[in-house]
Formats: C-alpha cells, structure tokens, sequence
C-alpha cells in the first residue's frame, strides 16, 4: 500500500468508530487523542480493525507509535507493503 | 464436537454486550441462554397480552450527546450503535422522601440536588461540596481493597439523616451489602444516578434487547435459547469447555460467565476445581438482598390522584434507614415508587403504570413456595401486597380502586428465572474487579465483576473482552 492509501484507510477506520470526528481539520502531525476527544477504547478499535483487516498484530508495546497520523503511517508502511 | 473461540454463559446485558465486542472483529463466539429470552435480570414477559418489564425502573448514566467521554456515549461507540438512533427519555424529577423528616429531590441536573441540599440541610453545604471533590478525583475502577463508604461519607456529612438520605437511592438501585457498601461502588452509583442521572430508551426493554441482538446477530453472533449449561470441564488447569443441559460438549479457546461468581462455582461438578476456583463458601459470596416487587397498571382516574412529575420515590420510614435482608417476609418501612410514565416525551397510554419495591427476605419466601399447601405462597403474595399499597396509600394516595391490573414478583420468582441464587439482584457482596478467576481462560463479567446497572453490565462486557481477550489473541 502506498502512504496516501495508508491514510485513506485509517481516515476510514476513524470516521467508523465516530461518524462526526473532524477529519477535515485534523493535523496528522499532533495527537490523534487530543484532536479527536476519542479515549483508549477507541484507539483499541483502531488496532483491531487493523487486525481484522489486514492480519497484522500491533503489540501493546507499540501503541505509542500510533499517537498522530504520520506516526500511525510511518508504523504501518513497512507492515502493509505487500496488502 | 463444536468449538468456539469464544463462549459465554448467559444471554443478558453484559453478555450480549461481550458478545457483540467480540463478534465486532469477526471472531466466532457462541452465547448460551437458559431461559428461552434475552435479558437476564433485565427481561419482559407478556400478561393478558399485555408486555411488562421484569427489572427496569430506570437506566442510569445518562448523558447528552456531545459530552463523548461519558460511560454511556463510550460504551454506544464501542458497541457500533450510533447514540443519535437511540431515543432516550430523561427523568422528570425524582425525589428521597423521608416523611416527617425530610425530602431532597434531584434531577438529571445535578444543581438541583445541590440546591435542595443547601435548602435542607444548610449546615452540611460545605461538608458536601468537600465529599463531591474527593468523589470527583476518585478512580473507582482500579482495583483494590473494599472499604467502607459509609465511614468515608461520615468523614464528611456529620448530619446522620442526610448520609441515609443520600445512601437510600444508591443502595436500593445497587446495594449488595447489607447497610453499607464498597467505597467504588458507592463512588460508580453516586455518579451513575446523582451527577449523571436516569432515562429510559423509547419503548421497553424488548426494544433495547432486541437492538442489541440484531447488532450482535449482524455481526455474525451466535445464540442459543434454552440452552443452560450443567457444567465448566476443566483439564490441566485449564477451561476446556462446557457441558450443556442436553448434554452435548462444546470446546473454547475463552470462557466469559456472566452467571454470577458463587452460580459460576456451582458448574463445577470436580470439586478440586470448584475449590480452586473459590475457597469460600457460598453463604459468604451470595448476595442476601432481595426484593418483593409490584407492578400496577391503573386507568386514566388515577391521572387525578398520582403525581405527574415524580419519576421515582425512593422513601423510607423509620428512624433509622435500615438496607438488609428484613426479618419479616418484607420490609415495607421502606420502598422504591416508580412511575415509567413520567419521563419525557410520554405518550400517554390507557393504562398508568407503577411499579414498587421492597426489602425482602428469601428464606421466608422460599419457605412458602416449598410448602406442601400450595395455597400458601400465593396467599403471603396477596397478603404483602395488600399491606404494601396500605403504606403506599399513606405516601402518595390511595390509588386501589383505580387499579385494572396488578402482578408481584418475589426473591423466589428472581431465582428461578434469572439463576441468581437467593434472587440477589445486585449479585454477591464480593466484587471480582478485574474479571480474573484462577482459571486463566475463564472470566467473570456482569453483576459480579462490580459495574452497575444497565449501562454498567454492558460495560461489564466490553471490558472484559477488550481487556482479557483481545490482549491474548
């Protein structure tokens, strides 16, 4: 997949587990949290729709790494190269 | 032989709410119902063509769309269900009725309750405001030791008959002690009704349940009616999986009970492993509180005795607010008054309805259903009932020759369709709050895990999935 494909799915993701999220304004440099007033369930979904989608594990460890739009981006290219 | 990843016993809230958790991610999960409805203690049954609810007075937690962390706005969006298509009626105003004495009412405006208290109990405004500021800085879900809330509330509130006023709601919409309760159970209700307050969904129960179940069914759920479960089989310390009542054997990777802690210990038949799962003995994990309730339909006359803007009366009587298991068959110095008409937005009917209820105990109950003359169980049922609107009359009027139906249902009754030993409602006073069991894979979810309520038993579901069961996959 490529980056922009990438963002477009988890824009996707995002907008299903809150269907009036602000995507329009959001920074994909800043926090995805502070941006979207979403709370660690949220993000929970965020990585089982992953898991559902594409097969891939995301270890709690690494939650972290998934905290802006870039970050979640940079984590996944390598992950989703071949989906 | 059939395996799941995933099984659950009981087809109630914090059932179908795991249910529908799991099923979300596309996971095969099996949910296994005795009674031949969802519900669990939150059910309906049908008189004279007519459908009543068996528990619901009021849900709780209620909160307006836009504040998106609230419990309940949290668990619609982890249960997929879009809060803008639920249809939620508040509260009008409820009232804690001590006559003679004193009364607070509340809303789900929390300033009214404050209000009212500064009015009262002008003395106590700023102990109470110092009480709100330690609940409101409270974790109440973290786990740890129990301690008392009712030490904790006379730390603050040195007025004796307002801590009983405050408790009275509380205990009576929760309470699975007797006269006190965990300081986080406290802290998870006084939010829940007081700082959040009550709504009903449109509709009944039926309706909720049914949202719910076509939710979990669209997700490719499965549920089975009539379908009890004899017995949890073990192996290498280990749940392998569950014998029905027809006997078939179903294997699982998880198991989630949602039947209650000291009922889950009854399923294991080997006892080393029922000793494994819990050392105590079950009257001291069985909950003692239990209750006689009535539900009455009166015709439109009525409309001129009963009041129009009270929601729920929670009063009491006596000189000192006493929540155990009485020693009488029924405690009426004490009671829950519920009009689920008088909530917003109400289309009247033809009918009004009431529903109360009191303190029972289920020993005495018991005692009379088991009796060789079979006369005498129906019989203790019409007499309480009768003393019940007796004392009803004396609080809100009498309303007895306007009443075109009425049915009772008792501790025994709660027992034997929900499987909740002794008709504890609130589950037993021991909370398992992290949902973990010796065994591994197995996980208490519901009443018994410690969250309250509706919105607190489906809540009870989501977490227990996402934090025991997604984490090992």
């Amino acid at each position: 997949m490529t980056i922009d494909e990438i963002k477009k799915v988890l824009l996707e993701i995002i907008q299903d587990i809150d269907d009036e999220a602000d995507l329009e304004n959001l920074n994909p440099a800043d926090a995805l949290r502070d941006q979207l007033d979403l709370d660690s369930m949220d993000f929970l979904d965020i990585v089982m729709e992953l898991r559902k989608r594409y097969q891939i594990q995301i270890p709690e460890a690494d939650y972290p790494q998934l905290a802006t739009l870039d970050s979640c981006v940079n984590y996944l290219i390598p992950r989703l190269k071949a989906a | 032989m059939r395996k799941y990843p995933l099984l659950i016993i009981g087809g109630g809230l914090s059932g179908l709410a795991a249910g529908i958790r799991f099923a979300r991610f596309g996971q095969k999960v099996l949910i296994l119902e005795k009674h031949s409805k969802a519900g669990g203690l939150n059910s309906y049954y049908y008189r004279k063509g007519r459908l009543l609810e068996t528990g619901l007075h009021a849900i709780t937690n209620y909160a307006s769309p836009e504040d998106k962390h609230a419990p309940l706005n949290r668990l619609l969006r982890q249960l997929k269900i879009p809060r803008r298509t639920v249809k939620l009626r508040q509260q009008k105003t409820s009232e804690i009725l001590f006559p003679g004495r004193a009364n607070l009412c509340f809303s789900n405006d929390f300033s009214m309750l404050q209000l009212q208290i500064a009015k009262r109990f002008p003395g106590s405004v700023k102990q109470f405001a110092q009480m709100l500021t330690e609940i409101d800085a409270y974790d109440a879900f973290a786990p740890r030791p129990k301690v008392s809330a009712r030490t904790f509330v006379a730390t603050f509130l040195q007025d004796r008959l307002l801590l009983e006023m405050i408790f009275c709601p509380l205990m009576f919409y929760g309470g699975s002690d007797e006269d006190d309760m965990d300081l986080s159970q406290f802290i998870i209700l006084f939010r829940a009704i007081f700082q959040e307050g009550f709504f009903r969904p449109e509709g009944t129960i039926k309706d909720l349940l049914g949202l719910l179940l076509q939710q979990y069914k669209n997700f490719g759920g499965e549920i089975e009616f009539s379908s009890g479960v004899k017995e949890i089989l073990t192996e290498n310390n280990r749940i392998s999986g569950i014998r029905t009542d027809a006997g078939e054997v179903i294997s699982c990777d998880d198991l989630i009970s949602t039947a209650g802690f000291p009922e889950t210990k009854r399923l294991f038949s080997v006892p080393e492993a029922a000793a494994a799962f819990s050392e105590l003995p079950e009257d001291k994990t069985s909950g003692r509180l239990s209750f006689l309730e009535s539900i009455y339909l009166f015709n439109k006359s009525a409309r001129n005795h009963l009041p129009e803007d009270r929601t729920i009366i929670f009063y009491n009587l006596s000189e000192k607010f006493s929540y155990r298991r009485p020693d009488d068959a029924v405690d009426l110095n004490s009671g829950v008054i519920c009009f689920p008409d008088n909530f917003e937005r109400n289309r009247q009917g033809d009918t009004i309805q009431m529903r109360v209820t009191h303190l029972a105990n289920y020993e005495k109950w018991l005692h009379a259903y088991q009796d060789a003359d079979t006369s005498r169980y129906p019989a203790m049922k019409t007499d309480w009932t009768e003393r019940s609107r007796k004392v009803l009359g004396k609080i809100i009027g009498n309303c007895s020759e306007n009443i075109v139906y009425e049915d009772s249902f008792t501790p025994v009754t709660i027992e034997r369709f929900t499987s909740r030993t002794q008709g504890a409602v609130y589950g037993s006073s021991e909370k398992i709050k992290d949902g973990r069991t010796y065994f591994a894979n197995l996980y208490i979810a519901g009443t018994d895990q410690g969250y309250l309520g509706i919105v607190g038993a489906l809540l009870s579901g989501v977490t227990m999935v996402n934090q025991h069961i997604f984490n090992k996959m």
